[in-house]
């Protein structure tokens, strides 16, 4: 019996024409674990919303959502609200109060329960999530991980039967999304609970889903088992969001059940013939140095600990490099201190060999050096792009021809007149990286820029990343993004405990490391030297 | 005070009233000068050495006090000099420090009462009274760290810009300033959209919400508690039947040692050193404890 249904639903927001959603129709069974997925603006959150009650979007509504044989409109208020949980994005605008415990009590105390039931459930839920250390901790002093499993654990302590997740790990790092989803697994697996997940890292989620829903343009166009995807994702060209075992498969023509998990696509790919078993190594190419860093210490308090401990690292003009490391390592703080905006008590940054501080304070950041923040809603100001854009130019005296060059140069125009927070993660990006290019920096430094991207943006986001490198624009990314970073840099680096511990370029550097590395390599390690894309052992394996 | 403060907040809130309040109502040099050696007692325990470092700011603040009196009180009958034909008097002196005195002991309470109450604690006794209260605390608490870190976030993006707050002439760093705020604005209010729909999806708005606290009312509690009032309640019988009572002018009414005036300063002494006897009766259970070990 199905504990969730939905019967013909469409959906318009005011003054659009065009339906977010048209004609859904799925149900899904007590227990079952679902993955949503499809390119951002597909309506793939839209729906989700209307599954709980309190968030339905506004607009003009048609067909029917039932939960337990109910209409949902008509479900108890306490009900809908317990029964049906919900978990957003981003892990900080979810929490409430300032501290962790009030946040589990939270839901229990608006649904009126007594003080030694919350209690109880929130002893239960401490402990199932491993939350019991920072109980009585100020939520601000936790990681965006800790954030959103406090966040999970909120939701949990009401007792939901389906839980909803929208994009719960796109802003986490690797190990905390890991983290969170094994969480997930737990919830579905020991407690039978029905797992409703919007997301588009599917490496970790897709061996988990009995069921994947591939939406598109507001419809569904796919709904079935994760191992029958290939033939709709091909058709959207949306594969680049597989499991690169399932791509390596798909570009292999590979017959059969094709394999999820890298474990299954070792066992795959040894049954595979071979052609050659390692790449030509490009040689390094000699570049003028343009950042120089120089055992550079920096602490952000006098008594705290050093962040960077005698950090050093050359970054030649041109190229497109990516610092790598876990999370709270210091890889943020270095790009400051490469910045300049934090300054480094020990050491020298040069920049184009001057040293960093010896640059008068427009100088730096006016065609020299420009910072891509993580969050580019830092940026913006005024209401439209536009406006933004125009706004930068007179108040620092730049020529206008400029604007129209960046707009051209990152295809911008079809936003220009909208607000920057309407855009999606990636458009914002685009549209802040153009407010960044109006100053013609030559080096640009980047934080997290791949976090929260869908495929798409990703891909997108490289062009661009390519197109400024043919102008000879320097790029230092700091990321996560082990994929990302491994198809598009020239040169990375891994940072642990204060400094670069291994350098070099991407082939070398990950063929050389056993677990910091990509799951192209690791499926493929056993029979090929030097593949670190799923690119890579389709090319070894065809020729 | 780690044991003291282990009590409900509710006991620690009606002992502070009481001790404080005895203090603040009744002028009478027995009371005062126990209740300010009660605060001393407990300064230092609480603070240690800290505390005396710093004792010599307590002495110039009391001499202080205590000046002003007899140069604006002429009262009395026990004339020591005159300064300008005005006569200094004894009582005024007196009654100078007295109050000197009870303002220190006030001040030296609020001490105690600031380091026992924490913030949490304050919080929850008010969210009893209005519980929306704690509520907007809480989540105003939880917004400051955030909006620090952002302000930090958004100027440093600012400077890379071109719009540094930091330089440039006097028009620049103001604009530079409302953008920062600006911006910081826009971002608080787009996010609290979100807040208010994680509020919504757990159920905020629901009729008959309960509040619910970490704090749990034990029989230690309800023991200390009535203790309290036992006390308390004795201290002001005192009061009535005239034991507090105590005139500085026209000239000193006498202090008596009967038997039952003696019972009442007992009483309070008994009140005032509460907090210190849990502390000694816990320390030395732990030694107890310890040493059967």
């Amino acid at each position: 019996m199905a504990i969730l249904a939905v019967e013909n639903l469409s959906f318009t927001y005011p003054d659009e024409e065009e339906c977010a959603l048209q004609a859904i129709d799925f149900s899904v069974e007590a227990g079952e674990f679902i993955t949503i997925m499809g390119q951002s603006g597909c309506g793939k959150s839209t729906l989700l919303r209307h599954l709980k009650r309190e968030l339905a979007p506004h607009g003009t509504k048609t067909g029917n959502i039932t939960y337990q044989q109910t209409n949902l409109a008509d479900l108890e208020a306490r009900t809908a609200a317990s029964e049906i949980g919900f978990v957003m994005q981003n892990p900080e605008n979810q929490i409430i109060t300032d501290k962790v415990w009030h946040e589990l009590a939270f839901g229990l105390e608006n649904l009126g329960v007594d003080t030694l039931t919350i209690r109880r459930r929130v002893a239960e839920m401490a402990s199932f999530f491993g939350i019991q250390k920072w109980f009585r901790q100020d939520t601000a002093t936790l990681s965006g991980g800790q954030k959103q499993l406090v966040n999970l654990a909120a939701v949990m302590v009401m007792q939901p039967k389906i839980l909803l997740l929208d994009e719960p790990t796109s802003q986490l790092d690797p190990i905390a999304a890991m983290e969170f989803i094994t969480t997930l697994k737990k919830l579905n697996q020991e407690l039978g609970l029905t797992v409703i997940l919007i997301e588009h890292r599917l490496e970790d989620v897709l061996p988990l889903a009995d069921r994947v829903i591939v939406m598109d343009k507001g419809t569904i166009q796919f709904d079935g088992e994760p191992t029958a995807l290939l033939p709709t994702l091909s058709q959207l060209n949306l594969l680049e969001a597989l499991p690169s075992s399932m791509r390596i498969f798909y570009n292999l023509n590979g017959t059969g059940q094709p394999p999820l998990t890298v474990k299954e696509g070792r066992t795959w790919l040894s049954k595979q013939a071979i052609n050659q078993t390692m790449l030509p190594i490009q040689e390094d190419i000699k570049r003028q140095p343009v950042l120089e860093v120089k055992g550079v210490y920096f602490r952000y308090d006098k008594h705290a600990d050093d962040v960077l401990r005698g950090l050093d690292l050359t970054i030649g003009e041109g190229e497109l490099f990516t610092l790598l490391g876990g999370n709270g390592t210091g890889k943020t703080t270095a790009l400051k201190v490469l910045a300049g905006l934090e300054k480094a008590y020990r050491g020298d940054v040069k920049v184009f060999g001057k040293k960093i501080n010896k640059y008068g304070h427009n100088e730096l950041y006016r065609e020299v050096l420009g910072v891509l923040p993580q969050d580019p809603k830092v940026l913006f100001l005024e209401k439209t792009v536009r406006l933004d854009l125009e706004t930068m130019c007179t108040s620092l005296q730049l020529p206008t021809d400029r604007l129209q060059e960046v707009v051209s140069l990152l295809d911008i125009a079809y936003l220009l007149e909208r607000h920057p927070y309407d855009l999606s993660g990636g458009e914002q990006q685009k549209a802040a990286l153009a407010k960044l290019l109006l100053l013609q920096p030559k080096i640009i430094l980047l934080d997290e820029p791949t976090k929260g991207l869908d495929v798409r943006a990703k891909q997108q986001l490289a062009q661009i990343l390519r197109s400024l490198q043919q102008q000879d624009v320097t790029l230092v990314i700091v990321t996560h993004d082990i994929e990302f970073s491994a198809k598009y840099s020239d040169r990375c680096a891994l940072f642990f405990d204060g400094i670069v511990v291994s350098e070099g370029m991407p082939r070398t550097f990950y063929s050389g490391n056993n677990f910091y590395t990509t799951a192209a390599h690791r499926i493929s390690r056993n029979q090929l030297v030097n593949a670190i894309t799923p690119e890579d052992v389709v090319t070894l394996c065809k020729s | 005070m780690k044991s003291f403060e282990t009590y409900h907040p509710i006991v620690l809130f009606v002992y502070f009233v009481s001790v404080i309040g005895i203090t603040m109502f009744f002028m009478h040099p027995i009371y005062v000068s126990l209740s300010f050696l009660a605060a001393v007692l407990m300064n230092s325990i609480l603070f240690g050495a800290h505390f005396w470092k710093r004792s010599w700011v307590y002495v110039l603040l009391f001499l202080g006090m205590a000046i002003i009196n007899p140069l604006i009180s002429h009262n009395g009958e026990m004339v020591l000099f005159y300064v300008n034909h005005n006569a200094v008097t004894v009582e005024a002196i007196a009654y100078g420090m007295a109050i000197a005195l009870m303002l220190l002991a006030v001040l030296l309470w609020f001490k105690v009462y600031n380091d026992t109450m924490t913030s949490d604690k304050f919080i929850y006794l008010f969210g009893r009274i209005v519980p929306v209260f704690a509520l907007v605390i809480s989540i105003t608490l939880r917004l400051v760290p955030l909006f620090k870190r952002q302000i930090k976030q958004i100027t440093q993006a600012q400077k890379t810009i071109g719009m540094d707050y930091a330089v440039g002439n006097i028009w620049h760093r103001i604009k530079s300033i409302v953008h920062i705020f600006s911006i910081l604005l826009t971002w608080a209010l787009e996010n609290t959209i979100e807040t208010a729909d994680a509020m919504k999806a757990r159920g905020y708005g629901l009729p008959k919400r309960t509040t619910f606290s970490l704090f749990r009312f034990e029989l230690r509690d309800t023991i200390v508690l009535s203790l309290i009032g036992i006390l308390t309640i004795g201290t002001v019988v005192g009061s009535f039947i005239g034991n507090t009572t105590f005139y500085f002018y026209p000239t000193f009414s006498p202090i008596e040692f009967n038997w039952y005036n003696v019972l009442f300063y007992i009483i309070y002494t008994m009140l005032l050193l509460l907090p210190v006897v849990i502390e000694l009766k816990e320390r030395w259970q732990w030694r107890s404890l310890q040493s059967k070990i």
